[in-house]
C-alpha cells in the first residue's frame, strides 16, 4: 500500500520525520514532484481565488497524488507543537477543506491531528482515531513515530550546522553529520519567511541559489538553536498565537541584533494573515535597528525578473554599506 | 472621570454606552464608521491586516479626536489575528503619540494584575454591587435590542412606506438609550414592539416568503456600514433575515456560565464539528453550523460575509460550494474590504436573490410577477 507525501507545506520541515514514521507501518511513501505551472494550475483550479498561494499549491500537490492513484494522503493536522502556541487557522482547517474539495477521495485522506508539547510527544490516541492507523497498537505507532523523529533530530542538527533544508534533505541520510557549513561570502543575509515560500521552486524562485551566486550567505530560522528565537520571544506582553510565525519572527528579531548579519529579507506570500501583523512589526523595527529589510511577497504570479532586479539592487546596496563600514573600521582602504 | 469611548459594532454602541453613562463617565459617542474612518484606518494600519482591524483603528482615530481619552475593547486569544488586534491597535496609537489610551479586556487569567487594573480604571468610585447591577440591566437592554432588531429584519420585507421600518428602528434604539432601570426599559420594549406593530404592511401568504440567513466574521456581519448594508438591501429586495451573531448570543456563549444562559451558540457549534472537527478560529466552525441551523429552519438561501482575506472564513469559503450542493442550498459569499466595489456586489446580490426566487417560485410565475411590479 502507498501513501502520498504532498511536497508542500510542512513537507519541507517533516519530510523527515513523516517518512521513516509512515515507512515503519510497512507503508511505501510516494512524494509528489516538485512544484512546476501543472501544479499550480491544478490547485488554483480546486480553490478559492482569494486563498494564500501555498495553500494553493498544496491542494494541486494532492490532486497530482490522487491522479496518480496513491491509496492514501497523508496531510496531518497540525494543532500543536509548542506549549500555548498553535497554528494558522488554515493548517487548522486544512483536513476539513480537502474532505469537501475532493470529497470522492474522502477515505484516502489520513489526517490524523497532531498536539504535544513538542514534536516527539505525538498521542496514539489521537493517531488511532484514523482507521489507517487505528490497525496498530499504541506502542508499534509510538515506537515508529520515534524513528522518525530520531531521524528528524539527526536533519534538524544538520540545518542548525548552517544547511539549507534542500541541502539537509539530501544529507541526514548519510552516515555521518557534515561538518559545520563553511560560507565565505562578501555579505550576509537573515532569510526569513515559512520554509514552504522559500525553498518551493516555483513559489520562492529560487531565491536562496540566487542570493548566493550574487555572494550572500545564508541564514535561517531553521539554522538557529531554539533558544535564540526563544530570547526574542519570551519578552514580549503577548506574542504571537503561531509557531511558524514565532519562529520567523524570532529569527528577524535575532538577526537584527546579529553585528554580521548585513541585512534581512523577508519572504511572504500574498494574503497571509498571520505575516500581515508579525511582517509590519519587522519593518517597522528596521528603523530601530539600522539594518536594511527587505519584504518579498509572492504568489503564483511573480515574476522571476522583478525578483532578480530587486534582490540585485538590495544585495548591492549592501555590499556598498559594508565597504564604507569596513573602511570606516580602517580595515579596508 | 474619564473621557470613555469604544468601537462601533451594531447595536453593541447601545450596551457599552449604557455602562459608560451608568458609571459616571463622560461617554464619547463612537461615530459610526464612513468611509473616513475607513481611510483613517487603512492609512495607518499594516496594508495587509484585516478589514476590521483598519476599520476599528479609524474608529479609535476619530474618537480621540473627538477627546476621548479612554478606549475599551475585548482582546482575545488567538488562533486568528483578532486575538492581536489590541495589541497592534496600541503600537500604532503609540507609534501616533496616543500613549495608554486603549485598554484591551483580556481573559483575566492572560494577565490577572492587568486586567484588575484596567477594570478598576472602568469600575472608578463605584460599588461593586453597584456595577453589578449595571451589567444585569445593560444585558437586559441588549436581549431586548436583539428581539426586537429580528423583528425590525423580519418586517422590512414588507413594508409599504419606503424606510417605515428602518425610522421605527432609529427610535427603538432610542428608547432604549434612554432607559436605565428595569421598568423603564420594559417600557421601552413593549412601546417597541406598537410601533413596529403599527406599521403599515404587505400581506404576503406564508408560502411566498423569502428567508435569508447571513453568516460571515462576526464585525461585519455585525456593523452594517461595512457590509453595504446587506440587512437593509435584502429586506428592500423582499427578504426576511436573521444574522448568524447577535451582540446577546455573543454575551450567552462567551460570557455567562452555560449552566445558566443555555446558549444556542453551542449547539451550533456541535452541528459545525460535522464540517470543521476543531475550532479554527474567528467564528468559522460555528458559521458552519448556522449553515445546517438555517437549512433546518428552510430557509431559501445564505449571504456569507467576510473580510478580504479572513484565515478563518476562507476555510469556510472552501467547503462551502460542496456543502451549498449537499444541502441544495444557495449560498454566496462577499469578500469585504476598503475596496470592494458596491455596485458590482449588489448586481451579484440582486442576481443572487432573483436565483433563488425563481427556483422557489418557478421561474414563469416569477417574470410574471417582475412585469407585474414594473
Ligand atoms: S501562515 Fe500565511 S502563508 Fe501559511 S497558510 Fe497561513 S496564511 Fe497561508
Ligand atoms: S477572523 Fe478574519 S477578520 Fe477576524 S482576525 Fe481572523 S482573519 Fe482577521
Amino acid at each position: 500500500m502507498n501513501i502520498g507525501i504532498p511536497q508542500a507545506l510542512l513537507y519541507y520541515y517533516y519530510y523527515p520525520l513523516w517518512q521513516p514514521f509512515l515507512e515503519q507501518l510497512g507503508a511505501k511513501t510516494i512524494v509528489s514532484k516538485p512544484t512546476d505551472q501543472d501544479i499550480i494550475h491544478q490547485g488554483s483550479r480546486v480553490s478559492v481565488p482569494e486563498i494564500c498561494v501555498p495553500i494553493k499549491v498544496f491542494n494541486g500537490h494532492v490532486n497530482e497524488l490522487l491522479n496518480k492513484g496513491v491509496d492514501y494522503i497523508f496531510a496531518p493536522r497540525m494543532v500543536q507543537v509548542e506549549k500555548g502556541l498553535t497554528f494558522c487557522p488554515k493548517f487548522l482547517g486544512l483536513p476539513d477543506m480537502l474532505d469537501y474539495t475532493f470529497p470522492a477521495h474522502k477515505n484516502q485522506m489520513l489526517a490524523p491531528q497532531i498536539k504535544g508539547t513538542n514534536e516527539w510527544s505525538v498521542s496514539s490516541q489521537d493517531l488511532q482515531k484514523e482507521p489507517f492507523f487505528a490497525a496498530f497498537d499504541k506502542s508499534r505507532l509510538e515506537a515508529a513515530w520515534q524513528i522518525g523523529v530520531k531521524a528528524w533530530n539527526r536533519f534538524r542538527e544538520i540545518c542548525r550546522r548552517g544547511y539549507l533544508i534542500p541541502e539537509a534533505l539530501d544529507l541526514y541520510q548519510k552516515p555521518d553529520l557534515p561538518k559545520v557549513k563553511n560560507q565565505q561570502g562578501e555579505i550576509k543575509i537573515g532569510l526569513i519567511g515559512y520554509v514552504y515560500d522559500i525553498y518551493d521552486k516555483l513559489v520562492g524562485m529560487e531565491i536562496c541559489q540566487r542570493l548566493q551566486e550574487m555572494g550572500a550567505d545564508l541564514s535561517t530560522f531553521e539554522m538557529l538553536q531554539d533558544k535564540d528565537i526563544d530570547r526574542q520571544i519570551d519578552p514580549m506582553k503577548k506574542s504571537l498565537f503561531w509557531t511558524f510565525s514565532n519562529k520567523v519572527f524570532g529569527a528577524g528579531l535575532h538577526f537584527y541584533q546579529q553585528p554580521e548579519i548585513d541585512g534581512i529579507i523577508h519572504v511572504t506570500a500574498f494574503g497571509c494573515g498571520p505575516d500581515s501583523l508579525s511582517g509590519k512589526m519587522m519593518e517597522l523595527d528596521a528603523e530601530k535597528y539600522g539594518k536594511p529589510f527587505m519584504t518579498v511577497r509572492v504568489d503564483e504570479h511573480s515574476g522571476e525578473s522583478h525578483l532578480q532586479t530587486r534582490i540585485e539592487a538590495f544585495t548591492d546596496m549592501l555590499k556598498r554599506r559594508k565597504r564604507l563600514r569596513l573602511i570606516e573600521l580602517g580595515v579596508r582602504s | 472621570m474619564a473621557k470613555i469611548s469604544f468601537p462601533y459594532m451594531g447595536e453593541s454602541v447601545v450596551a457599552y454606552k449604557k455602562i459608560g453613562h451608568m458609571l459616571g463617565h463622560e461617554v464619547i459617542e463612537p461615530p459610526k464608521p464612513t468611509q473616513k474612518t475607513v481611510d483613517l484606518g487603512v492609512k495607518h494600519a499594516p496594508e495587509f491586516a484585516c478589514f476590521p482591524l483598519k476599520v476599528l483603528l479609524g474608529t479609535y482615530l476619530e474618537e480621540i479626536a473627538l477627546g476621548a481619552d479612554l478606549l475599551m475593547s475585548s482582546g482575545g486569544h488567538g488562533p486568528c489575528r483578532a486575538g492581536y488586534y489590541g495589541e497592534m491597535h496600541r503600537k500604532i496609537l503609540r507609534s501616533l503619540g496616543y500613549e495608554g489610551h486603549l485598554i484591551i479586556f483580556d481573559a483575566p487569567r492572560d494577565h490577572l494584575r492587568d486586567f484588575y487594573q484596567d477594570l478598576k480604571r472602568i469600575k472608578a468610585n463605584n460599588s461593586w454591587i453597584y456595577c453589578y447591577h449595571v451589567l444585569k440591566l445593560v444585558y437586559r437592554a441588549i436581549k431586548i435590542m436583539d428581539e426586537l432588531e429580528q423583528k425590525v429584519s423580519r418586517l422590512r420585507a414588507y413594508e409599504v412606506k419606503t424606510g417605515s421600518v428602518n425610522r421605527a428602528w432609529e427610535q427603538i434604539q432610542e428608547l432604549v438609550n434612554q432607559a436605565f432601570t428595569l421598568p423603564q426599559l420594559e417600557a421601552a420594549q413593549k412601546e417597541g414592539h406598537n410601533l413596529l406593530d403599527s406599521l403599515e404592511m404587505i400581506p404576503v401568504k406564508e408560502e411566498r416568503k423569502l428567508r435569508i440567513g447571513i453568516i460571515g466574521e462576526i464585525y461585519v456581519v455585525m456593523e452594517n456600514s461595512t457590509n453595504m448594508m446587506m440587512e437593509q438591501k435584502l429586506g428592500e429586495l423582499g427578504c426576511e433575515v436573521r444574522r448568524s451573531q447577535y451582540l446577546s448570543d455573543w454575551i450567552d456563549f462567551n460570557l455567562l456560565p452555560h449552566w445558566i444562559s443555555h446558549p444556542h451558540e453551542a449547539e451550533i457549534q456541535k452541528m459545525g464539528t460535522k464540517y470543521f472537527d476543531i475550532g479554527i478560529g474567528g467564528h468559522a466552525r460555528e458559521n458552519m453550523g448556522w449553515i445546517d441551523q438555517f437549512s433546518n429552519w428552510g430557509y431559501d438561501g445564505i449571504v456569507h460575509l467576510l473580510p478580504f482575506g479572513c484565515l478563518p472564513e476562507l476555510m469556510s469559503q472552501s467547503i462551502i460550494p460542496q456543502v451549498s450542493k449537499d444541502l441544495n442550498l444557495p449560498i454566496i459569499s462577499f469578500a469585504l474590504d476598503e475596496q470592494s466595489g458596491l455596485a458590482n456586489n449588489l448586481t451579484r446580490l440582486e442576481a443572487f436573490v432573483d436565483l433563488i426566487k425563481a427556483q422557489k417560485f418557478g421561474v414563469k410565475q416569477h417574470i410574471l410577477q417582475q412585469k407585474a411590479a414594473g
